[in-house]
């Protein structure tokens, strides 16, 4: 049996130490942990950008046997900060997902229909605001087509609603077989995933079942708050016909 | 993809304004003539203009063409590289290494015995200033340290042209022949001139298949890298290039400023980001951009090259910056 991602024993001194940790083929994970432990050296670990220690496979392939080319088509990488110095239009960033793919141009239209960017297709990404242009780059990443999907804080920049959209983006793609890796602050949106996964000071502290990973002793101990359950404020997309 | 009319126009407008300019260069000057006594002349048909054409404005003709295409691809190169569209080949410091490695190998006398040293000579110079500005700047760098660090690179290189000129060692001669190549400039270019600047041909050859990946690379190296680009190659392809591009100009005409700034922005402006189409673009606006220089510096009573792109360029950037801070 292969994960759809296996990480082990990755080390990038001063960064990351020795996590080891593997996702199956349709898990939608979420990667938490507090500021500079590590969350977003992990995903350029996992997607190949960093070299690391140890060893990073994909649906049991180990990285450097993958050309370059074929990782495009494998996994798509999302930063977590989108600067766009050139007015390319939001339409042109989305269709570079497809750049592995010979530029077919294949899917293009939805994953701009899926990030609500069609009305924005036409304009130029560098007169964005920041949440369309965090959309844009998750709209790119849903474009190739790639299983493997690695969001750094795809959450951060953005409004309730389209917050909820990704994460139903992000629920379709691993229910279709798919496997989604992000990073995340907000830990009652971490309570719903398939599997959460935390780092501390660069070191894997846990991963599993939210109910079970997100006790009240861990959440002290590396987040140094005091959890507690009490009925709040929640969302969900309306009904389409309301 | 759908594209405005004007971009689709774009690439035959830019032919177009190409021919005219060089129409235009090939019959003014101090023997005007008229455009069918110029092709006759360029067809050999008539003495006397073919002499003034294939002797002196051909050569010098080219020279422009090839020096303009070599310095505006060469920008948009760094562009790409830098993600950043105030980087040039003069702001960097590209063009001083350059013209340091050519006053130094003039200095030496080794020009005496083949004018060929003079484009090895600049493209080492040129590579050790490339070395020193990715060092100094970083890829994706802002404005700022990329500009500061060209300042510093400007002023060490500009140092160096001024001690090999200020060697007392020199002879006059040598001395004389360093500060009116330092001048730069088209005049008196001949068929010398336009061998030595004929690799610029190959290195825009090489550079033409790259358009796509430097859209990509030009919003980041990490997503260019995740959506199957090998950056590694890319970019140590691109900086060869780059630099090997501004080189020759250099080597062949001296240092010309502005013209790898100005270009690929007006051509942006004009036909959008995409370096598919910016790549043939900025090979024929640069040509065109500097045979106009140079017409306007004829006209004007013998202005050099790198005069008329100063007044040019200088202002043009001055604008740019006002409007980017």
């Amino acid at each position: 049996m292969t994960g759809a991602l296996d990480i082990t024993n990755a080390t990038v001194p001063g960064r990351l130490s020795g996590v080891t940790l593997r996702l199956d083929a349709g898990t939608m994970a979420g990667l938490i942990g507090p500021n500079g432990s590590g969350k977003s050296t992990l995903l350029q670990v996992a997607s190949g950008l960093l070299p690391a220690s140890g060893e990073v496979r994909w649906a049991g392939l180990p990285l450097p046997r993958i050309p370059v080319l074929e990782r495009g088509r494998r996994a798509a990488w999302v930063p977590q900060e989108a600067r766009f110095e050139f007015g390319f239009t939001v339409r042109s960033v989305v269709a570079q997902g497809r750049y592995a793919h010979g530029d077919d141009g294949h899917g293009v239209d939805e994953a701009l229909a899926r990030l609500d960017l069609t009305a924005l297709a036409d304009r130029p990404v560098n007169h964005l605001s920041g949440g369309e242009r965090q959309r844009v780059l998750l709209a790119r990443a849903i474009a190739t087509g790639a299983p493997l999907q690695l969001w750094d804080e795809p959450l951060a920049a953005l409004d309730p609603r389209h917050a909820l959209e990704i994460l139903l983006l992000g629920n379709k793609h691993t229910r279709a077989g798919g496997t989604l890796l992000f990073s995340l602050h907000d830990l009652r949106m971490a309570c719903i995933l398939d599997i959460v996964v935390v780092l501390h000071q660069g070191r894997l502290r846990a991963a599993g079942i939210p109910s079970e990973v997100l006790t009240p002793d861990l959440l002290l101990e590396v987040f140094g708050v005091r959890a507690e359950i009490t009925p709040s404020l929640s969302f969900a997309l309306p009904s389409p016909s309301s | 993809m759908p594209s405005h009319p004007a971009i689709r126009f774009a690439l035959p407008a830019a032919l177009l304004l190409l021919a005219g300019l060089v129409l235009a260069s090939l019959g003014m000057g101090d023997m005007n003539l008229s455009p069918a006594r110029t092709l006759a002349g360029v067809l050999r048909q008539d003495e006397l203009a073919a002499t003034v054409i294939w002797n002196m404005r051909l050569p010098r003709l080219l020279v422009a063409m090839f020096i303009g295409a070599a310095l505006a691809s060469s920008g948009l190169v760094m562009q790409a590289y830098f993600r950043n569209s105030l980087a040039s080949p003069g702001l960097l410091g590209v063009s001083a290494g350059g013209t340091a490695g050519a006053v130094a190998i003039i200095g030496a006398g080794l020009t005496a015995h083949s004018l060929l040293f003079l484009p090895v000579a600049s493209i080492a110079g040129a590579l050790v200033a490339t070395a020193l500005v990715i060092a100094l700047a970083r890829r994706g760098a802002g404005t700022e340290r990329l500009l500061l660090a060209g300042i510093a690179l400007n002023a060490m290189l500009g140092a160096v042209s001024s001690y090999v000129l200020s060697n007392a060692t020199l002879t006059y001669e040598r001395n004389a022949q360093i500060l009116f190549w330092l001048l730069g400039g088209l005049e008196d270019r001949t068929w010398e001139h336009v061998k030595m600047a004929a690799p610029i041909a190959a290195a825009a050859a090489l550079l033409w298949p790259l358009g796509r990946q430097m859209d990509l690379l030009s919003l980041g190296a990490d997503e260019a890298q995740s959506l199957g680009v090998d950056v590694r190659r890319l970019r140590r392809r691109l900086l060869a290039l780059s630099t090997v591009l501004t080189a020759l100009a250099t080597a062949v005409a001296g240092s010309v400023g502005f013209v790898g700034l100005v270009v690929p922005h007006l051509l942006r402006l004009l036909a959008g980001p995409e370096h598919r189409r910016l790549v043939p673009l900025s090979l024929i606006g640069g040509a065109a951009f500097v045979v106009a220089c140079d017409l306007v510096g004829r006209e004007a009573g013998g202005l050099r090259i790198g005069i008329v792109t100063a007044f040019v360029g200088g202002p043009f950037f001055l604008w740019l910056l006002r409007k980017k801070t």
